[in-house]
């Protein structure tokens, strides 16, 4: 028998122990535990493409088709590099050089000796004034007017890709932790009802003090609002947990140039402040998500014995 | 107070325990109710209580219909009225203080509102000793008394008594007639449903006889 008391120094009008047991705080706290991660998860792409997208977006590409002897093509890559710095709205302009240019298909081809002997064209990295951007349609025109072998690339098409991958992921991320709110409410529901059946007596002893069902659901509530906050704790502090081991993890495991190109391409796995500020949130939510299910629950069940 | 219009009661398919029954019971009145077992003694104090509704006629309570009371009307309804089951129905995890404080937390009241009358009265009813006990190391008359002392705590306008001397000695069950009593004097209509003939004779009051269902009022 419960002889646990509240800070008042009150019995609970219902016990805790009959109406929540450990299994179900250790349930609901694996839910709060696989909703943390899918919330970073989405955090951490989120911030990924706002990175990429920042990066992308400020900055615009001229390649110059290998078309004649080297000398040739390096000639015409700097008076193109020259026309580009006297533009307005363009803040820096950097001609990479055959190695850099090479140095960014390796990760495809490898490290064989052919690549210098390969057509490579010159790639001229053109950062943009992001306060004032300039217009890149007529840039473009005026460039192949003047240069008819040089091409400028605004990365949209790669920014597009950006989007529509990285909001599927979060749509799908969304999409399992609405999934899980909604085994949640389930698990509640079911909770909730076994809690009334194994409390009965006491159900019909406060119906025949008059309490109103309201009353009798916030006793029940209380409970499945405590569970929901000790299950959510639990669940946020083991995917911080993750989140906060994740990059050194990496950092052990990886090394190869393709790690370096795929945490460029998806993030390093390390989250920000507010990322775990992200996490109290969830917190929160299961937290309401047991107190709100409870109480209409609890009060669904009440009615249909009532009537 | 409380009126029963031609009012019938059947539990699912089965023969009507309660037929045909009539009353009309004015405030400040006080009435046993008896009959032999299986009467309809218990089915009637439940129609009164609320918990059962008649499956024909009306039954008014404060003027209200109950076979048409919603759950909230219910329960307010149920706050003027006061029980005493005869299984008590005491809450074990609590002790027998906070048992008889339990409608007065339940109707919202503070702690110190109601503390001084709820030891009053358990010491009037003889459990002062027992108050910090828990229901499961009560004597079955002991638990009888905290039962009545839930009941008649919230000063209700109807207390409704389902055999509240069972378990207790005569002298007790004098004293506690007596606290029905002077609740009654004070106000309350009381309902006590008894087979104790000899309790029943220490108070000249109307006698509500169930006979298979049907309901005779002797003066």
């Amino acid at each position: 028998m419960s002889k646990r008391r509240s800070s008042s120094g009150k019995a609970p009008i219902v016990p805790p122990g009959s109406v929540t047991g450990r299994a179900l705080i250790w349930v609901i706290a694996i839910m709060g535990f696989l909703f943390s991660l899918t919330a970073g998860a989405v955090y951490m792409i989120d911030d990924s493409r706002r990175a990429w997208l920042s990066d992308v977006s400020s900055e615009i590409t001229v390649e110059v088709k290998p078309e004649g002897t080297r000398q040739e093509v390096d000639n015409l890559a700097r008076q193109i590099t020259d026309f580009l710095t006297g533009q307005n709205s363009v803040r820096d302009v950097q001609l990479l050089t055959e190695e850099q240019s090479a140095e960014l298909i390796e990760p495809w081809l490898g490290q064989i000796s052919a690549i210098a002997e390969l057509p490579i064209p010159r790639l001229i990295a053109v950062q943009l004034d992001v306060n004032d951007p300039p217009d890149i349609t007529s840039l473009r025109a005026v460039l192949r007017n003047k240069f008819p072998t040089a091409a400028l690339d605004d990365h949209r098409a790669w920014q597009q890709q950006i989007r529509r991958v990285t909001g599927s992921l979060a749509l799908a991320g969304i999409a399992v932790m609405l999934l899980m709110a909604a085994a949640t409410v389930g698990i509640i529901v079911s909770a909730a009802r076994s809690a009334i059946a194994s409390n009965k007596e006491i159900v019909e002893v406060l119906n025949f003090v008059g309490a109103e069902e309201k009353f009798i659901a916030r006793q029940f509530e209380l409970h499945f609002l405590k569970v929901g906050i000790k299950a959510g704790v639990v669940g946020a502090v083991g995917a911080g947990l993750v989140f906060f081991t994740l990059p050194i993890i990496t950092d052990i495991l990886s090394g190869a140039a393709t790690d370096t190109e795929i945490r460029r391409l998806i993030g390093t796995g390390r989250m920000d402040m507010f990322g775990y500020f992200s996490l109290l949130l969830v917190v929160v939510i299961i937290a309401a998500i047991c107190s709100l299910t409870s109480r209409y629950g609890v009060r669904r069940i009440l009615n249909a014995q009532n009537q | 107070m409380i009126r029963l219009e031609k009012m019938g009661l059947r539990y699912g398919l089965g023969q009507e325990v309660l037929r045909d029954v009539s009353f009309h019971l004015l405030p400040g009145s006080f009435h046993f109710l008896t009959g032999s077992s299986g009467a309809g003694k218990t089915s009637l104090l439940k129609i009164l209580f609320m918990s059962l509704r008649p499956t024909r006629g009306a039954a008014y309570i404060f003027g209200k219909n109950v076979t048409r009371a919603t759950p909230e009307q219910r329960a307010s309804l149920r706050r003027r009225v006061g029980i005493v089951f005869q299984d008590f129905r005491l809450l074990d995890h609590m002790t027998t203080w906070e048992n008889v404080a339990l409608p007065l937390r339940v109707h919202g009241k503070r702690q110190s509102e109601y503390a001084d009358d709820v030891t009053e009265l358990l010491k009037w009813v003889g459990l002062g000793e027992r108050m910090h006990a828990y229901p499961p190391v009560l004597s079955g008359g002991e638990k009888q008394r905290a039962a009545i002392a839930r009941a008649v705590i919230g000063k209700p306008e109807l207390l409704l008594a389902d055999e509240p001397t069972g378990n207790v000695d005569p002298q007790m069950a004098r004293r506690l007639l007596r606290l029905f009593i002077e609740l009654n004097r004070l106000g309350t209509s009381v309902i006590i449903a008894t087979h104790d003939y000899q309790l029943m004779t220490q108070f000249p009051a109307p006698r509500l006889v169930l006979d298979k269902g049907a309901l005779n009022i002797h003066s």
